[in-house]
């Protein structure tokens, strides 16, 4: 509400931000890890005195160079433009709280810089044990710069103490931070002897070949099983919200957890099959096929972390769509149109609804839906709702669906926002009555149900059922499916749900 | 309207003169860092045009150094970014997401831009007479990236042009007709060629004791580069002055003193420094090239609060103290310096005993 949305409304902003992350950090947590397996390559061949472990090594470090110094570091700054174009509230926010912690990752950057560049360039021409330690200082300064932003991405998960009590150091060591830190160096760690494989694999030298190979796949399975208990480290610390999603609340956290544990078993048979036991079956669509699961599952990851925080961008204080907590709390009272800077109607009229509708839809709704695109689509979730069931739904929909913020608005601006969806985007018509006094029955189905179930879907559902039978099931909603919230209404609105349900299905049995 | 449009600013920590300090202390050395490679890649890419042996060489030598100068002034790019951000970003956010596709195209360019650097680095003799198309292309990438960052630092502080965003929600270029737009544009990137004359000049210096010809070349071509791109910069700021509205113009003559001076200041050091780089003489031409930036960036930081001044200045950021980070900022600084110069130091050492 403080700043204008750029809006692309099949598209989504989140999308392209998950788009530029997820390649990010797949090369970024790379660019850490792998300034470790560099020293340790490059140790493995001096020790053994392998010219062609030494060859390996410097020609692994310009790939590195070449990943890490241009896609990693641009995407890098590409995060920062993409979730400012998106969120400018969040980033300024966090921007402002962290400048400095922002500031002393920079400077670690510039020092990952100058040692990348002389640990490529110097390579053979400088001393090995100077060599080693420049590696040392590039592995050292990469790690502390995943050290301060994770201590800031955890701070939007964890927000913690810092809820009561602000301050940076209060914020910086939040909940998550430790396991979060210990989690995330595994993994990088981990991508390392991933990314050492795939050059492995282009390597000529059989015999080289084999060994790096071998050596890649011994460094991420130990990785791997290092991972496994911060991993559970992390998830214990999760705030109870954002345990509840990730068990399951959430179905897109439920997807992604199906996709994050088939390609870490696929990685780890990989690793264990073509890396260990059989390093002369590290054929390059091998790596690549190892690589594109460590993908998966990093992006599965990252996704549950950034879904587990729903409704907040920073948690329990801002949520998705740039309105605070506290700031929800007094729009419900005043109306969101008179108080937003970046809206044009900002008194309701009959003429304008629609168009209020269509801006409150631009500054609640779009930071999570998109219209018509295949990120979230606004217009197939609502497409069996009329307004009055939608006008309903959104003044509730926190209490549904948990993940999603509070409508920040008054009743005559959810019906605007309804009008605009119903209206506008499926061509609907939109009525003003409500079928409360005259049909409690549809307004209760409407309000609870029709979010999700279309009344002609009703008769299936209910085959078989009495009116009595269709009262249990109300009252175990949950049991059914844990998505679905328990009915909230009192013991004569369930009576009066299951007589309209009853009549969907098919008349009194 | 526009300032009913401009967005609450969040609290500060420090005292908003620490950021402004470290703002104007970032900035040039990007500057820097921008203009050699720019304006190395532009004097590469005219040296390989015109071809010859000698000139080949120092191309090539430019094309070593390109992927370098790339990596430092995207690095020393994000300090003044993020400090401008903590001063003006409730702006700068809202200018960006008004030229949106245009600010993020930023991103896919450079990349490609950086990689095509490589490219050109390391297969320079097999790409042959391709080659120079590459760095054209490229050279070409980095003048637009200039021009979408000079079309945002203008916008961001044009709320006036705030309200274009109701025509268009996905992202326009509502500076674009802007009469300050071009004249700071071509006074920018001028001056990146101008300075990356001094940069070439340099690279030969390094390259002295190995190869005088080429240094001798580079010094020539660098500074008659620098020469002629300050004169004709001197233009294109004259330009730029008189391209200003009226009552901004005049800070810089007189209604605000120090500017003034600051103004006055920086042309006698022009004047002076076009007398020493007709001369070829290059220290004293680097040390009053790095002056004059470090003036610019003030009369820059004065230009921005005079287009300001009727809907925002640094004095309302509100403050809510807590100096602890910064010192940590500062130690961290102190020892990433300590680091660096320990690294080039071993890096010296080595390449002279190599």
């Amino acid at each position: 509400m403080n700043y204008p949305v750029w809006y692309l409304p099949e598209i989504g902003g989140g999308f392209l931000i998950a788009l530029i992350a997820v390649l990010h950090v797949f090369v970024s947590h790379f660019a850490v890890g792998g300034g470790l397996y560099l020293i340790y390559a490059e140790r493995k061949g001096l020790i053994e005195k392998d010219q062609g472990i030494l060859d390996f090594t410097k020609r692994h470090a310009r790939f590195f160079l070449l990943l890490t110094m241009v896609f990693g570091s641009i995407t890098g700054v590409g995060i920062w433009f993409i979730i400012a174009l998106v969120n400018p509230a969040a980033t300024s926010f966090l921007i402002h709280t962290f400048v400095f912690g922002w500031a002393a990752e920079w400077v670690f950057f510039l020092v990952e810089i100058v040692a990348a560049f002389v640990y490529y360039y110097m390579f053979g021409r400088m001393d090995s044990a100077t060599h080693q330690k420049i590696g040392w200082v590039y592995f050292l300064s990469a790690w502390m710069s995943l050290l301060l932003v994770t201590g800031i991405i955890g701070f939007m998960l964890t927000p913690g103490d810092w809820l009561n009590e602000q301050g940076f150091w209060r914020g910086f060591f939040n909940p998550s931070f430790w396991p979060s830190l210990f989690f995330r160096t595994c993994v990088a760690i981990l991508l390392a002897g991933c990314y050492g494989y795939l050059t492995a694999s282009f390597t000529r030298d059989d015999q080289v070949r084999q060994a790096m190979t071998r050596f890649s796949g011994k460094w991420s399975l130990a990785a791997l099983l290092a991972a496994i208990p911060c991993g559970g480290w992390y998830v214990l610390v999760l705030p109870e919200q954002a345990m509840a999603l990730v068990q399951g609340k959430s179905p897109t956290i439920a997807v992604s957890l199906q996709w994050g544990l088939w390609s870490l078993v696929g990685f780890l048979a990989i690793t264990l099959a073509a890396g260990i036991l059989r390093p002369a079956w590290n054929l390059k669509p091998v790596a690549f096929a190892a690589m594109a699961c460590a993908l998966v599952a990093m992006g599965a990851f990252e996704w549950i972390r950034e879904a587990a925080r729903r409704p907040y961008v920073i948690g329990d204080y801002m949520y998705s769509n740039m309105i605070t907590k506290a700031e929800a709390s007094e729009l419900r009272v005043s109306g969101f149109m008179p108080s937003a800077r970046w809206v044009q109607n900002r008194e309701l009229s009959a003429d304008n609804q629609r168009a209020a509708g269509r801006e409150l839809y631009v500054h609640q709704c779009y930071a999570c839906h998109t219209i018509n695109g295949f990120n979230n689509d606004i217009v197939s979730r609502t497409a069996r709702m009329s307004s009055t069931a939608l006008t309903s739904y959104i003044g509730r929909m926190h209490e549904i669906r948990p993940f999603m913020p509070p409508f920040a608005g008054i009743d005559s601006e959810a019906s605007a926002l309804a009008a605009y969806i119903v209206g506008d985007l499926h061509g609907k018509e939109v009525t003003e009555e409500s079928a409360g006094a005259a049909a409690p029955g549809k307004a209760l189905f409407e309000g609870n149900c029709s979010s999700c179930h279309a009344a002609e879907e009703i008769p299936t559902m209910f085959s078989g059922r009495d009116r009595t039978g269709i009262i249990d099931i109300l009252g175990r909603l949950a049991e059914i499916n844990a998505e679905m919230p328990p009915f909230a209404g009192t013991p004569v609105e369930k009576e009066a749900l299951a007589d309209y349900l009853d009549t969907l299905a098919g008349g009194t049995k | 309207m526009s300032d009913a449009l401009i967005p609450r600013p969040d609290t500060i920590t420090v005292a908003w003169g620490w950021f402004q300090f470290l703002l104007l202390l970032t900035f040039p050395v990007h500057l820097l860092a921008m203009n050699a490679m720019v304006g190395g890649l532009a004097i590469g890419v005219v040296q390989h045009f015109k071809g010859g042996p000698l000139r080949l060489r120092l191309a090539h030598r430019l094309a070593l150094l390109l992927p370098l100068v790339i990596a430092f002034a995207v690095n020393f790019g994000v300090a003044p970014l993020l400090f401008s951000q903590v001063l003006y970003g409730h702006l700068f956010y809202t200018s960006s997401i008004l030229m949106g596709p245009f600010w993020l195209a930023i991103v896919p360019v450079l990349i490609l831009a950086y990689y095509g650097a490589y490219l050109y680095d390391f297969r320079f003799q097999q790409l042959a007479g391709a080659g120079r198309w590459l760095a054209l292309v490229i050279l070409l990438a980095l003048f637009t990236i200039g021009f979408l960052f000079v079309n945002n630092m203008l916008l961001m502080i044009l709320p006036e042009r705030f309200a274009a965003y109701f025509s268009n929600m996905g992202g326009s270029l509502p500076a674009l007709d802007h009469p300050v737009l071009l004249p700071r544009y071509l006074h920018m990137m001028t001056g990146a060629v101008a300075v990356g004359g001094l940069f070439v000049a340099l690279a030969g210096r390094f390259q002295a004791d190995r190869d005088p010809e080429l240094a001798a070349q580079a010094r020539e071509v660098g500074m008659q580069t620098f020469f002629w791109g300050t004169a004709v910069n001197v233009l294109n700021g004259l330009w730029f002055l008189l391209a200003q509205p009226r009552e901004i113009m005049l800070i810089f003559m007189g209604g605000n003193i120090l500017a003034t001076i600051c103004f006055t200041v920086a042309l006698l050091v022009v004047a002076i420094m076009l007398v020493t780089a007709w001369k070829k003489r290059l220290w004293p031409t680097f040390w009053l090239a790095l002056t004059v930036v470090f003036l610019m960036t003030f009369l820059r930081a004065w230009l921005r609060t005079g287009y300001l001044q009727e809907v925002f200045n640094l004095g309302r950021l509100q403050v809510v103290p807590e100096y602890s980070p910064m010192w940590f900022f500062f130690a961290i600084l102190l020892l990433g310096l300590i680091c660096i110069a320990w690294m080039l130091k071993k890096t010296g050492e080595a390449m002279a005993n190599s």
